[in-house]
């Protein structure tokens, strides 16, 4: 075992390759230990630079330049960047743009549809379900149910329909009688009653006749038990 | 009469000559520098990699590689640097891959590779050794690796290491001591063990 003040320095100096000097020198020429262990270092690190320079200085094969220049033939040219280069990237900025522009302009679209579509669709006649409990007392409550759900189906194809334009298809002779129809329908078509377009004044305000209460008779108390 | 002219799409005739010039000048000066770096290129990627097969088809690559990107470099004179990075960072890719991890540790083991000693004994020992040292090697840290393996080539001074890898000389030879010192950790005890026997 070498002494553990001079461990240090013995491992470095053998890193480094240079001659003992000082106190170390001396302590080397008296210390057994330590000078073998100092050997065994020096020994350890020829052997890594000699395993190093053994496998960073590997013969180069033959082929390897032959096969760099067939391959360099075979037309792995210089990448250059010119004027078609740039004129394919502009193409692809301008497609970029594009793209970005339609998406931008899709989205309103999408929000705003079915706004104007709830406009044009008429509610639903019964659009609430019955209780379960409601279902249960009543002998027709699973009609009732069926009925819900037909009304929902039927306001979910009108909604259906409304997305796209009809197209009705009616004999030669009743084209005239459906546009006539369709005239008058549109002309009793009322608009939309909005609260800020609401005139109070239309309606009659409502007559309720006053509560009718009887007279009360009130007795003191004392009186009372006196009785 | 009317002249037909031929238009030509693209580049004019001109242009096309000028073209062919500048690229037979961009091959004849990459010609140079492939016999001069091509060995290079090589060895760190063989130091790296371990297996002449990986590390040649490593170096191909890196070579071609540099002279794809050749017209981008401007400066010419660092093209031995630019080389050792691309080399030594395509061979790191492969090593990583490690598709070819079997074979690799194959050939390493042939005596081919290692230096001649003098009896049987010798050699086993001298191969063990090579191998527990290629394992400590490869366990380094990339940075470290490459400027010892620089410094173990032939003819590559810390001043060249320094100026290829842009880094100040103090640096490379701190980078050389402690790469080392740490694979003299790793090693002792193997040392010790094959001399034991």
């Amino acid at each position: 075992m070498p002494c553990q003040q001079h461990k240090e320095a013995l491992i470095e100096a053998a890193a480094n390759g240079a001659e003992l000097q000082g106190d170390l020198r001396a302590h080397l020429a008296g210390c057994t230990d330590c000078r073998a262990t100092f050997e065994e270092e020096r020994s350890l690190f020829a052997s890594i630079d000699a395993g190093l320079h053994v496998a960073a200085n590997a013969e180069v094969p033959a082929s390897l330049l032959p096969r760099v220049r067939t391959r360099l033939e075979q037309g792995a040219a210089p990448r250059r960047i010119g004027a078609t280069s740039w004129l394919v990237l502009a193409s692809a900025a301008v497609l970029f743009v594009v793209f970005l522009a339609a998406r931008a302009l899709w989205r309103p679209n999408a929000v705003r549809q079915p706004v104007e579509m709830s406009a044009k669709v008429p509610p639903p006649e019964h659009v609430t379900a019955p209780s379960e409990k409601q279902a249960a007392e009543s002998p027709l409550g699973k009609d009732d149910v069926s009925n819900h759900q037909l009304v929902i189906s039927k306001h979910h194809a009108a909604l259906v329909a409304a997305k796209t334009t009809p197209d009705v298809l009616v004999l030669d002779d009743q084209e005239i009688l459906l546009a006539e129809y369709a005239e008058q329908w549109s002309l009793h078509k009322h608009p939309l009653l909005l609260a800020q377009q609401f005139d109070a004044t239309i309606l009659s305000p409502l007559q309720v006749e006053p509560i009718q209460i009887d007279e009360l008779g009130v007795k003191p108390l004392a009186e009372e038990k006196l009785q | 009469m009317q002249e037909l002219v031929l238009d030509q799409p693209g580049r004019t005739v001109g242009e096309e000559l000028e073209h062919g010039a500048a690229q037979a000048e961009t091959r004849r000066e990459f010609e140079e520098r492939l016999v001069e770096c091509g060995p290079l290129a090589y060895r760190v990627a063989r130091g790296v990699l371990r297996n002449t097969a990986d590390a040649e088809d490593v170096a191909q690559e890196a070579l071609l590689r540099a002279y794809r990107q050749f017209d981008r470099l401007r400066d010419r004179t660092r093209f031995r640097a630019w080389l050792v990075r691309i080399a030594f960072r395509l061979a790191l890719d492969r090593l990583r891959s490690g598709k070819r991890r079997e074979l690799r540790d194959t050939l390493w083991s042939q005596p081919e590779y290692h230096p001649p000693a003098a009896n049987a004994e010798d050699i086993a020992a001298s191969n063990e050794f090579q191998a527990h040292l290629d394992n400590a090697l490869a366990e380094l840290p990339g940075k470290l690796r490459l400027v010892l393996l620089l410094a173990a080539m032939k003819g590559h001074t810390i001043d060249e290491i320094a100026g290829m890898l842009g880094l100040s000389t103090g640096t490379v030879k701190s980078r050389i001591f402690y790469a080392r010192r740490k694979l003299a950790e790793k090693l002792r005890c193997h040392a010790n063990n094959i001399k034991r026997r």
